[in-house]
């Protein structure tokens, strides 16, 4: 028994070497960026990040400001980009990003992204305002009926999300969730590859399910005062002349007349009577996706 | 519980420490151990079908003991046909009910009656076709007086639940199985390792060759229409890979675990692939069932000896049965006849016991005429697979009828090169191993350094080829 043991605790530790030089070698997991908050609360990626998306096809860069993607020559006539992960985009290689579909579509214009996978829409205001420095000519933020729920603590409270408290008209920053297992889970990519090949809790598509599920709840019951509470304090907080919300496909047509009666552009892309925007694996947007948004938006874009 | 799922992983290890670390020297407790585990494994898919393995065990734990004690012909039989009744019942019930309703309207609606009746919207249980022929096979062998009953109850229990081979098989005889629960156990460090590898050679199978395989073969299959000849004849090719890395696979893994415990499960698939006719195929296909319908059915009815319609009789009850034991559906029953078809020519020209011996023994390379006996019978083998597969006959008339087009000379449209370099390479491991039991269960000729990395690589390749997450085929019969 004790050579047994002794050889069955050797194999695995010579199966977790090898496994891991295996998936690190072969990008059989995506590498993911570590993340910070910075001075004014907002939680982005530390700068000048690189890594490779699963399959190694691509990699993904954090650029010096904290945000995924590639900065613009210049400055000048800059539109700002705001999103969570359609924005942030690390599924997709640098050229199937907004930034660079808008650019090709309107050369006059400068387009610089800030995406982060899971901002609210009052965190995506507060990153505006910190970019107002840069003097952007207009903020483009993308959004979907989530967004608004999500942005208000007394709908769905979510500690790692900067959110607003309608109780005490206040902004109440996000938390990192567990930064130090993360920093473990994202680093040994042998148990990430495990992770993510036996989730925990339950399987990838049960989540989604569970997701879809909550977000029918939360539409039946609408919270229409809520929502209208959130953009009133986004009217007298922000600037909201330069800020155009760019809605998905299929978004609540409620919260987009409440959007635009609070001061709001808006755009809605749509999708109908068209191929798929989306990879078949998951909801995210492909190439052919974000190249069919960023048309529609270069038309419709108020300058 | 599935073999390949985080859960497995933490159970298996949790049941060996406790074995052989806390119950070391306590028979008895390794025993109860056994049940308890056996039932936490089998209640993880659903816990209300334990009562099930309860009843079935309990019955013929008592029907054991009580033909023990009875010397009077008639009430022996009695017992024994109650014990088939409750099993087959069982079966009958849960896996039969509907088909045999449903069947039963067609017939009616040939004839212009319509009847109404409904079906019923019953689960079947896990496993249920394997651990019912498993105390079947108890019971039948005590009456036949040909084992001894057991009194310990802990013990039949354990046998009729024991985890690794309860929901797919191999399908134990008491005999084999029974007497190992009675015996104080010993680590012995070689099993162990033995069944280490074994267990890993099953998980290759499983899920580098049987999911990668399923992709292709269900993509092929689902879409039948839209393909060529060729196309259709390689989905055929995968899917039969599908089912012998799943299944195999799964054995394997079933016997390497037994092993880690001490116990020797009966070996259940002896490359196949590489039969030279139907008959040598069928004595290395799914063993331990082929020989509980030899024993139980094939030989009671008088197997090979009498006239040539009871040859012929026999040949078709024991592949139809065959087939409809794998599922409620007239594919499987066209599956067995087939095989059937494929069968009685060799008996009746009393051939089918020529190749009893390995293909090409001592060599690297079989000889020309090897090589064609094995690439026909596999052909054939193949094309019966279309109905194991297929949704109905229907179906697999029209795949059959699609393969055999003149697109079956076109270049198809589905051609994955890895899988097939996978699959190529899976069929060398196989066929330089297979004198032993398993592919890579004589590799200990290889020096430890050099065996260690083959073990890697193999766990490595796991890693990079994991096809999409798959349910074990077996589970379904």
């Amino acid at each position: 028994m004790k050579k047994f043991t002794k050889n069955i605790i050797l194999f695995f530790l010579l199966m977790l070497v090898t496994g891991e030089l295996t998936v690190r070698f072969t990008h059989a997991v995506s590498d993911i960026p570590q993340r910070t908050i910075d001075e004014f609360g907002i939680q982005k990626y530390k700068p000048n990040q690189r890594g490779y998306w699963k399959g190694g096809d691509h990699t993904w860069v954090v650029n010096e400001f904290g945000w995924p993607g590639i900065l613009p020559k210049s400055y000048d006539n800059l539109v700002m980009v705001i999103g969570d992960s359609f924005i942030e985009n690390f599924m997709n290689s640098n050229e199937c990003h907004q930034s660079e579909y808008l650019k090709n579509m309107l050369p006059e214009y400068n387009f610089m992204e800030t995406g982060r996978s899971g901002i609210s829409l009052i965190e995506a205001m507060e990153i505006s305002k910190q970019l107002d420095t840069l003097k952007p000519k207009q903020h483009l933020i993308y959004v979907n009926d989530h967004d608004f729920y999500e942005s208000i603590v007394e709908v769905k409270p979510m500690a790692d999300i900067t959110q607003l408290s309608l109780k005490d008209s206040m902004i109440v920053y996000g938390e990192m969730k567990a930064p130090e297992l993360k920093k473990v889970l994202y680093n040994w990519k042998l148990l990430y590859y495990f992770y993510n090949r036996f989730p925990i809790s339950g399987s990838a598509n049960e989540e989604l399910e569970a997701t879809q599920k909550e977000t029918e709840t939360i539409q039946k019951t609408q919270y229409t005062k809520e929502i209208i509470k959130l953009l009133n304090y986004i009217k007298s907080n922000y600037k909201l002349t330069d800020k155009t919300l760019v809605f998905h496909p299929n978004s609540n047509k409620t919260i987009i007349s409440l959007s635009e009666e609070a001061g709001f552009k808006t755009i809605l892309l749509d999708s109908k009577n068209d191929k798929t925007w989306t990879f078949d694996y998951d909801s995210h947007w492909t190439c052919y996706g974000h190249e069919r948004a960023a048309e529609q938006i270069s038309i419709q874009i108020p300058f | 519980m599935l073999f390949n799922s985080l859960e497995f992983f933490i159970f298996l290890p949790v049941v060996f420490v406790l074995f052989w670390f806390l119950f070391k020297k306590k028979l008895k407790l390794q025993n109860l151990l056994i049940v308890v585990a056996s039932y936490v494994f089998y209640g993880w898919w659903d816990w209300r079908f334990l009562s099930l393995i309860v009843f079935s065990s309990f019955v013929d734990y008592t029907i054991g003991v009580l033909l023990k004690n009875e010397e009077e012909e008639r009430k022996r039989k009695i017992l024994l046909w109650t014990s088939i009744c409750v099993n087959i019942g069982f079966l009958g019930f849960f896996k039969y009910y509907n088909f045999f309703v449903e069947s039963f309207i067609d017939t009616f609606s040939l004839i212009g009656v319509e009847l109404h009746s409904s079906t019923l919207n019953i689960i079947l249980p896990v496993g249920i076709s394997f651990y019912t022929f498993q105390t079947l096979s108890y019971t039948i062998d005590v009456y036949n007086k040909k084992l001894e009953p057991t009194k310990d109850i802990i013990a039949f229990f354990a046998f009729v639940s024991f985890f690794p081979q309860l929901v797919a098989g191999p399908i134990e005889r008491a005999t084999n199985l029974l007497p190992q629960f009675y015996k104080t156990r010993k680590f012995a460090y070689e099993n162990a390792v033995d069944g280490f590898r074994q267990v890993l050679w099953g998980f290759f199978k499983k899920v580098v060759i049987a999911d990668n395989c399923a992709k292709y073969a269900n993509q092929i299959f689902n879409g039948t229409e839209e393909y060529s000849g060729s196309t259709l004849l390689i989905g055929a090719f995968f899917f039969a890979f599908q089912i012998y890395g799943d299944f195999s696979g799964y054995s394997d893994i079933a016997i390497g675990i037994s092993r880690f415990f001490g116990f020797n499960l009966k070996q259940n698939f002896a490359f196949p692939y590489f039969s030279r006719d139907i008959a040598e195929f069928w004595r290395r296909w799914h063993m331990s069932l082929s020989t509980w319908f030899r024993d139980y059915i094939y030989i009671p009815l008088g197997g090979s000896r009498g006239s040539l319609s009871l040859k012929i009789r026999n040949v078709f009850v024991i592949f139809l049965v065959s087939g409809f034991w794998h599922g409620a559906n007239w594919t499987f029953i066209v599956w067995g006849a087939l095989n059937a078809l494929y069968f009685l020519p060799l008996l009746l020209a009393k051939k089918n016991r020529v190749n009893t011996d390995l293909v090409a023994e001592g060599k690297y390379f079989p000889k020309l005429k090897e090589l064609w006996q094995m690439s026909f019978t596999f052909f054939i083998t193949l094309l019966a697979w279309v109905f194991f597969r297929a949704d109905s006959v229907a179906h697999a008339f029209k795949y059959l009828k699609g393969i055999f087009d003149s697109s079956l000379f076109s270049l198809p449209e589905v051609l994955p090169y890895t899988v097939l370099a996978l699959v190529a390479l899976f069929v060398s491991v196989e066929w330089l191993g297979r004198h032993g039991q398993y592919a890579i269960e004589r590799i200990d000729f290889i020096k430890k350094p050099l065996r260690w990395s083959f073990y890697l690589v193999l766990i490595m390749l796991m890693f990079l080829f994991t096809g999409e997450d798959q349910v074990f085929i077996y589970f379904q019969f």
